[in-house]
């Protein structure tokens, strides 16, 4: 009882404190992938929890089950007042489109994807194809060089990527990875696949096993929560996968060779921060390397230090320009 | 009241009752949870209409399950039929040219047609005829109509220009008028009680409906009686696949307005649950549905509210089947104990 009445007076506490603050109010709504995707979304809900640490903002989360709920769930948020709701996914194009019409006094940010006819929402837009071309340059170094030695690596010129569904954010990351990839092993063949899902691992994983039984043994994923089967899949067949929007090392630390990372958190809480501060910008913002928006992750300690040298010095030429990454993929 | 219509409810609340103390455990206030879950789904207009927006296919989807548990087949299908009937009913949406009269009726027709088919031809004769069992027969179906849809979608004939996996979008003529503005409620959910209606009276009132029933409780009495066997297990999957293609004709002309790749959060399995809550019921179904409707359109607001992760609304549902199931196995050992049970169950037939 004693117990009951406490929560009871902490949360008229912490609601009297809110309201006394006037905080902002910030809503985030995931796609199907859901916060435990280790990538896209938690980066998201990473970002949002930094806001609520750092900037003191009152944060929210839901999460959408199917399709449909995009549209109910961005409405919800409106209708409460948010003052900011933030769309994580490509996806979510058409219901922020709709929603953001309606609620002309909220503020949306969508990620991956641009509605620019209107004041009311900033878009996040990222360059994957760099990060791509690193992760993919990496791979192709590792495949040529036969004096690298990875228990379980073949060294037999074949490398796979396995993407969710076949949408720009995705396919931007493996054109990258293919010409990262050409760049440092002129004779690579790699094999593509999308499973068509962003929420589930077994596809995932019976596609990278596919995969891996033609002869690829570094396989880079770019499916969000589909993509954990791939790791697993690497895991437990004792071959090699590259992580994607965060680093993912921690999930097998023997067998990712590295990840492609996206900084959809910094972007979160940018964003958040440029409301708060009343620099709100409709438009679109690009996040690529020259400004942390992508990145690479933790490289697996037995890839030789000239590599990581030389993935340093690849990062450098991206920046600079001397290397341009188009996000098509080669046919 | 017996215990046999009492149970459902009783199952509810210890279902109540054991996601508060989970929350708890957790470390959140259930109180907060909860009042948060009724706000969210009856707290205001908007709520209202969310919550019925879910309960409507649900409603339908499950009156199509009740319909065959009814007739004693096993339809665990409504997920594919539901499928084919939103892939039918958005195809005539987009790609056909007809003034609002004709286009809705037809789409739903198409849709109905579409769900019937896929209900009773294959899973249907070889019931009939080979003596598969269509717990097996229909599963399999779902699977087909999933991905079927997701083939079509997903760089397939109907996803439209562009990179979503979802088809053009409904012509105006096709899309049904929404009934409270601002929401996703159409005048469609004026439907679902005169559905119920209907699967009541067709199979208590109507010579049809005895002849399905009967053939539920014991197809070999029912042969003696004069019922053609393979004429009631085709109607009785007809009726309710087409049912379930309706209730997917009502998703996308109604709330998507699109078919979408992600448009069945697996209504077909939850409509077996809420039949199964209703005791097969049509007028039970409503309820049953309006509480799965609210349990799903709440979740939002307890995630907003309370931060409760919305799979806890999946974990209450999930007891209320335990339960539900618990008590068949009650009455079970009961009537092991003692003497054999004289109420014979639709379901069990054959």
């Amino acid at each position: 009882m004693k117990r009951i009445v406490m929560v009871f007076a902490l949360a008229a506490v912490v609601m009297g404190m809110a309201s006394a603050a006037f905080a902002l109010k910030v809503g985030l709504v995931t796609d199907t992938g859901g916060l435990n995707d280790r990538s896209f979304n938690q980066m998201a809900y990473q970002g949002l929890q930094q806001a609520e640490k750092q900037l003191g903002v009152d944060i929210s989360v839901v999460q959408s089950k199917a399709q449909g709920d995009y549209v109910p769930n961005l409405t919800r948020f409106a209708q409460q007042k948010y003052d900011l709701v933030i769309a994580v996914g490509f996806l979510m194009h058409d219901a922020v489109e709709q929603v953001s019409k309606e609620f002309p006094d909220t503020k949306f940010l969508l990620i991956d994807s641009e509605v620019t006819d209107r004041a009311n929402v900033t878009n996040a837009l990222f360059s994957e194809q760099q990060a791509g071309y690193l992760v993919g340059a990496l791979a192709g170094m590792i495949e040529a060089d036969s004096s690298v030695n990875l228990p379980g690596l073949k060294h037999n010129d074949t490398i796979g990527v396995v993407g969710g569904m076949q949408i720009p954010p995705v396919d931007r990351y493996i054109a990258g990875y293919y010409q990262g990839a050409k760049a440092q092993d002129p004779a690579i063949n790699i094999i593509l696949g999308y499973t068509g899902n962003f929420d589930d691992p077994a596809s995932g994983k019976s596609l990278a096993q596919a995969q891996h039984s033609k002869g690829a043994d570094i396989i880079f994923q770019v499916a969000g929560g589909t993509g954990l089967g791939v790791i697993q899949a690497a895991k437990d067949g004792g071959y090699y996968a590259i992580g994607v929007d965060v680093d993912q090392a921690y999930l097998a630390p023997a067998h990712v060779l590295t990840s492609a990372e996206k900084r959809v958190d910094v972007a979160v809480f940018d964003t958040i921060k440029n409301v708060k501060n009343g620099d709100f910008k409709a438009g679109t913002q690009i996040f690529d390397l020259q400004n942390d928006g992508v990145g690479v992750g933790a490289i697996l300690d037995g890839v030789p230090a000239s590599m990581k040298a030389k993935i340093e010095q690849i990062m450098a030429d991206i920046k600079s320009g001397k290397i341009q990454v188009s996000d098509k993929i080669p046919q | 009241m017996s215990a046999r219509t009492i149970w459902p409810g009783i199952a509810i609340v210890i279902a109540f009752v054991v996601g508060g103390i989970l929350t708890f455990a957790f470390g959140n206030d259930p109180i907060t949870a909860y009042r948060a879950l009724l706000s969210g789904s009856f707290g205001d207009v908007y709520s209202i209409a969310s919550t019925l927006v879910v309960t409507l296919p649900l409603a339908i989807t499950g009156i199509a399950v009740a319909f065959s548990f009814r007739s004693g087949l096993f339809n665990i299908s409504a997920g594919g039929q539901y499928w084919l009937g939103g892939i039918a009913a958005a195809w005539v949406g987009y790609a056909v040219k007809l003034p609002a009269v004709l286009h809705i009726p037809l789409a739903m027709l198409a849709a109905v047609a579409a769900g019937a088919l896929w209900g009773a031809v294959i899973p249907g004769l070889a019931k009939a005829y080979r003596g598969a069992h269509e717990v097996i027969t229909t599963l399999m179906m779902t699977y087909i109509a999933t991905d079927f849809g997701h083939y079509l979608l997903e760089g397939g004939p109907m996803q439209a220009p562009g990179y979503t996996p979802q088809s053009p979008p409904m012509q105006p003529s096709a899309i049904i008028a929404t009934l409270v503005p601002g929401t996703q409620l159409t005048w469609a959910i004026l439907l679902v009680p005169v559905i119920a209606v209907l699967a009541w009276f067709v199979l208590q009132r109507t010579s049809l409906g005895f002849s399905l029933r009967l053939a539920g409780y014991n197809l070999r009495a029912a042969r003696y009686a004069g019922v053609n066997p393979v004429a009631a297990v085709l109607t009785a999957l007809a009726i309710s696949g087409g049912l379930a293609g309706f209730a997917g004709s009502i998703q996308v002309l109604g709330v998507d307005r699109r078919l979408f790749d992600g448009f069945d959060p697996s209504y077909g399995y939850t409509a077996i649950v809420v039949a199964l809550l209703a005791r097969n019921g049509p007028f039970g179904v409503l309820l049953a549905a309006i509480l799965f409707g609210a349990l799903d359109t709440g979740a939002s607001q307890m995630q907003i509210v309370a931060n409760v992760p919305f799979n806890l609304a999946g974990v209450i549902q999930g007891i209320i089947i335990f339960f539900i199931a618990a008590e068949g196995l009650l009455r079970y050992f009961r009537r092991r104990r003692s003497a054999p049970a004289a109420e014979p169950r639709a379901a069990a037939a054959e």
